[in-house]
């Protein structure tokens, strides 16, 4: 019972699939800004973190029945939009758009504010992670940005740990040969 | 020639190790990568509050959309009732044919059926408050099929009456872990976790993980 307090995740769940709609925009409110920052960057622009954490949302209402632990929505909506970020990447790749184009934008802002050394570092730094394949990126916005343990991680994508260092390691070789060329 | 880092370094990456910890013909190098690790863009990111009213609209508009409806009802789990009207010649015919395949079929093999199996799921898990199993089978309800402790510390068992076919299924344990059969295959439920599979072949009276 929601009894003037805001509803557990699990009971937004179950109104909302009982026919309660409106009930869903607490999910929706709990959530927005949680996963931003990973969509963010993920996808390298502010824009597109917020179109996919949309899409994210719509379809996870869509797909609501089949979220097995309501209580753990949290967990089951991140994958939806961790699938989304991955897509995206994958389409932009597929149509061949410079990824590093937004990322630049946002290391713009930083240059601004901060020590040029610095705005430099992260400039290289984000052109260099836009070069990533989807799976090494999301390893490393996960421990880099989020500052996940790789076991948090494997808990939190259900995957195992060394699979998860070794695409870390390969992101790591990737970004030193990016990274010489940009520096 | 090596492009990648050496594995010393790497492990200062993952904060396993510090500079100091490495050869000094590494630590020039290992410094360079920190710096650059530590310009990452870590500040957190807040969406319009306008992110709340587009989704919901979009939601309503689902929930009213017959097309989106339907969608729902496909994609969403249920029991189907599905009734058959027969002629009785139908039914002379398949009764004919049931006897000649009986009498045909040839000695030590089995009949098809599409009697339940009795299928007996053990799981072990000392410390647990409670064990339940849900799949297909149950419309992947946790309440359905609770597993019983048994005289064995740890052991709990259940048996269900299952239909010849394919399940998926995974232990719930103490309401809040789903666990798949770490005795059975599994396969990914297309949200990243994983689900056991049972082959339930019939008339033989046993199920089997494919």
């Amino acid at each position: 019972m929601s009894s003037g307090q805001s509803p557990s995740d699990g009971e937004a769940v179950r109104r909302v699939l009982a026919g309660e709609v409106e009930m869903y925009a607490v999910l929706v409110r709990r959530y927005r800004d949680r996963y931003a920052r990973y969509a963010a960057r993920m996808l390298g622009s502010y824009d597109a973190a917020e179109d996919a954490v949309q899409d994210a949302f719509v379809r996870a209402y869509d797909q609501l029945r089949q979220c097995r632990e309501p209580e753990r929505f949290a967990g089951w909506f991140f994958l939806i939009l961790r699938n989304r970020c991955f897509a995206e990447r994958r389409r932009r790749q597929r149509e061949a758009r410079p990824l590093g184009a937004h990322d630049e934008a946002i290391a713009g802002v930083e240059r601004a504010e901060g020590r040029a050394e610095r705005a430099d570092d992260r400039r290289a730094l984000e052109r260099a992670l836009a070069r990533l394949t989807p799976e090494q990126r999301d390893v490393f916005v996960l421990k880099h940005v989020e500052g996940l343990s790789y076991e948090q991680i494997a808990t939190l994508v259900q995957a195992s740990v060394p699979s998860l260092k070794m695409r870390m390691h390969r992101a790591y070789d990737r970004l030193r040969v990016e990274l010489k060329e940009l520096l | 020639m090596n492009a990648g880092y050496d594995v010393l370094i790497k492990r200062v990456l993952d904060g396993e190790l510090s500079p100091a910890d490495l050869p000094p013909a590494l630590r020039a190098e290992a410094e360079q990568a920190l710096r650059w690790l530590g310009a990452v863009e870590r500040a957190p990111v807040a969406l319009s509050a306008a992110v709340e009213a587009r989704v919901m609209a979009r939601v309503r508009r689902h929930a009213r959309s017959p097309l989106s409806r339907a969608w729902r009802w496909l994609a969403s789990s249920r029991d189907v009732d599905i009734r058959l009207r027969v002629r009785p010649w139908v039914v002379g015919l398949a009764t004919a044919a049931a006897i000649a395949l009986v009498v045909l079929w040839p000695a030590g093999s089995v009949a098809p059926s599409h009697q339940p199996t009795y299928v007996r799921f053990v799981f072990y898990a000392p410390g647990a408050r409670t064990v339940a199993v849900a799949g297909t089978f149950n419309q992947w309800d946790p309440h359905a099929s609770p597993l019983a402790l048994t005289a064995a510390p740890g052991v709990w068992t259940t048996t269900l009456a299952l239909p010849p076919g394919q399940h998926q299924y995974a232990f719930l344990v103490d309401g809040a872990h789903w666990i798949a059969d770490p005795a059975a295959p599994a396969v990914d439920d297309g949200f990243g976790r994983r689900n056991s599979v049972l082959a339930v072949t019939g008339a033989d009276g046993k199920g089997r993980a494919l």
